[in-house]
């Protein structure tokens, strides 16, 4: 037999031991003193049956489910007992009944729900997959298009040394010229002096004849000429090294006020009068960073300052400060030089941007800054008012 | 299959239908009408308003000659919408179905929502609804709103199962609903439970002794 709710519930099911022990004995109270009750065969729930008891069968459906058994009571008092137990069954199968039903078709719903919210964990689980594809997706296409900016940006850099290479051939050719030609006279002074040998005369009289006065005056002109253009061409090729970052050195804490240090020192090497710097640097905590880099941004922006006070045609000053707070290192470089015009700040970090003539700089200079304070997770931005001043912020963040 | 033992075997029939269809009122007609050797109460369980909240059970039986006492326990499944988990537990192991529609032309939807959910919960409760024994019955057909017979007949003309127009209240074509479930019900399982060679029941026999009647 199923354990469903529609199953034909026996006696015992019905009514538990605790029932018969309740309504036995009030039954054999009424009955006369003889009662008892058995299941549909034969076997007793209550009290024992006697084999001369009457019998009374308890059908509910269509057989007998238990017999009341009784010989002391009167047939019509035995069959009123069935009709009150009839009643109380009924009473009791509808109850098991409803509530075996009840908990079956909670049963079912819950069932059905377990199926719903599988069905929806699929389609979520789909979504995520999908989601995760898209995603996945996006990020392949974007990392192709910024490595193709990439190597669009190399390839400009790499059309810029052309160039950057006719600057700097024009830039070195001058000295070269000059030493040439003073060479050359230089020469001729010396063949001067071959003649002294052979000259008649006194010494001083050949001496004065031969005007050596003039030339040993001028050679030494023309070599101390000389090497000042050997000294252009020796800091040409030096920036050029700089600028190509041929020593770039590998991670390291650094201190970035001895960065700025060293940058000004390469500045002050090659700076026109009537500049000077003033610094105001607050103690900073030592950050991870590539000091190579790090010295070429602030070489960049500090030359560019001097260029624009150079530029203003007046003495100037640049200001370097900077400070740390919780979140990181602050740097201002400050400029009195002649600064910028709006549309000269859009422009400024863009690549080969520049407002000065062939050979003087190729414009890659807030490039490679900006690059390079990218590089460290940084910021930079540029703040200027013309024929005041220039004022360049950098923020470097700090681990917390 | 029905439930058996050596001595018994037990159908479990089911009327099902949209709500107010006429269920409950099949089940006290055929009380009335029907005098099979055994016949117990209509068990009605509890209702609101006199709708059915669980399920009605008529129980029907009569002996074949060879000792079987032979059961039938017909159940009705409550119609409203709402009680779906009920009707599928009702639903559950039944051994064959009338399906009880409202003739009124305006419960046309009702009727079509409640045979896609018989289908439906046939399948979740594991009954092969394309060879379970049923008989469709089209109920109150002597209301003025009722869709005429022809039309029904028409519409129904490629379905398989058994027709019956009936007026439950007044017991017209309650009995007739019940005997051809029944030749159904035979004609599906006699032969694997052996009535004839076995119990001596031929499928004439079978319904005579269901309805009470001499064949």
């Amino acid at each position: 037999m199923s354990q469903g709710f529609d199953r034909e519930w026996r006696l015992d099911e019905l009514l538990d031991t605790a029932s018969h022990e309740k309504m036995g004995p009030a039954l054999r109270e009424l009955l006369g003193g003889d009662f008892a009750m058995t299941d549909d065969a034969g076997k007793a729930l209550w009290g024992v049956p006697s084999p001369e008891a009457r019998r009374e069968p308890l059908i509910l459906e269509l057989e007998p489910v238990g017999y009341l058994l009784s010989h002391s009571a009167p047939p019509a008092a035995l069959s009123a007992a069935r009709q009150l137990m009839l009643t109380l069954l009924r009473s009791q199968i509808r109850f098991k009944m409803a509530s075996t039903l009840h908990l079956e078709s909670v049963a079912e719903d819950f069932e059905s729900l377990k199926r719903e919210h599988a069905r929806l964990s699929e389609s979520e689980a789909r979504y995520k997959t999908l989601s995760a594809e898209l995603e996945a997706r996006v990020r392949k296409q974007v990392g192709e298009l910024e490595e193709r900016q990439q190597m669009l940006y190399e390839a400009e850099k790499l059309a810029s040394v052309g160039q950057l290479a006719a600057g700097m051939a024009h830039e070195i050719n001058n000295p070269l010229g000059f030493v040439r030609s003073n060479l050359s006279t230089f020469e001729k002074y010396v063949a001067k002096f071959a003649e002294l040998k052979s000259h008649p005369g006194s010494a001083a009289e050949s001496w004065q004849a031969l005007d050596l006065d003039f030339i040993v005056e001028d050679s030494i002109d023309l070599l101390h000429d000389s090497a000042k253009g050997m000294e252009r061409i020796a800091r040409i090729v030096a920036d050029l090294k700089a600028f190509s970052n041929v020593d770039r050195a590998s991670q390291e804490y650094a201190d970035l006020n001895n960065c700025l240090h060293e940058a000004v020192s390469m500045v002050e090497a090659q700076m026109p009068p009537g500049i000077h710097f003033r610094f105001d640097l607050l103690p900073l905590p030592s950050i991870v960073c590539l000091p190579g880099h790090i010295n070429q941004l602030f070489f960049n922006v500090i030359r560019n300052a001097v260029l624009a006070i150079a530029d203003s045609g007046r003495p100037g000053e640049v200001k370097i400060s900077s400070e740390a707070d919780d979140e990181g290192i602050h740097i201002r470089i400050h400029d009195t030089g002649v600064g910028m015009t709006k549309e000269q700040v859009d422009h400024a970090f863009e690549p080969f941007y520049t407002t000065r003539p062939v050979g003087s700089g190729v414009g890659l200079g807030l490039a490679t800054a900006r690059n390079v304070v990218q590089a460290h997770s940084g910021r930079i931005s540029l703040d200027s008012q013309p024929n005041v001043g220039t004022t360049v912020s950098l923020f470097f963040p700090t681990p917390p | 299959m029905p439930e058996s033992d050596a001595q018994h075997l037990t159908f479990k029939l089911v009327y099902y239908g949209p709500a107010q269809s006429g269920k409950t009122t099949n089940l006290l007609r055929l009380h009335d009408l029907l005098a099979p050797e055994l016949k117990g109460e209509v068990m009605t369980m509890e209702t609101k308003d006199d709708r059915t909240l669980f399920f009605d059970l008529l129980p029907l039986g009569f002996r074949a000659p060879s000792g079987l006492l032979i059961k039938f326990r017909l159940f009705t499944v409550p119609g409203q919408v709402a009680h779906d988990g009920t009707r599928k537990a009702v639903l559950s192991r039944a051994d064959g179905v009338v399906f009880v529609a409202d003739a009124d032309r305006a419960q046309e939807t009702n009727n079509g929502e409640s045979f896609q959910s018989l289908a439906a919960n046939c399948a979740r409760v594991g009954l092969d609804f394309e060879h379970l024994p049923m008989v469709v019955q089209f109920n109150k057909c002597d209301l003025p709103g009722a869709v005429p017979e022809a039309e029904i007949r028409e519409r129904w003309s490629a379905a398989p199962w058994p027709l019956v127009f009936a007026v439950a209240l007044t017991g017209q074509g309650v009995e007739s609903t019940f005997e051809e479930l029944l030749r159904t019900v035979y004609r599906n399982f006699g032969q694997k439970l052996e009535l004839l060679s076995q119990h001596g029941l031929d499928e004439n026999a079978f319904v005579a002794g269901a309805l009470g009647k001499t064949p």
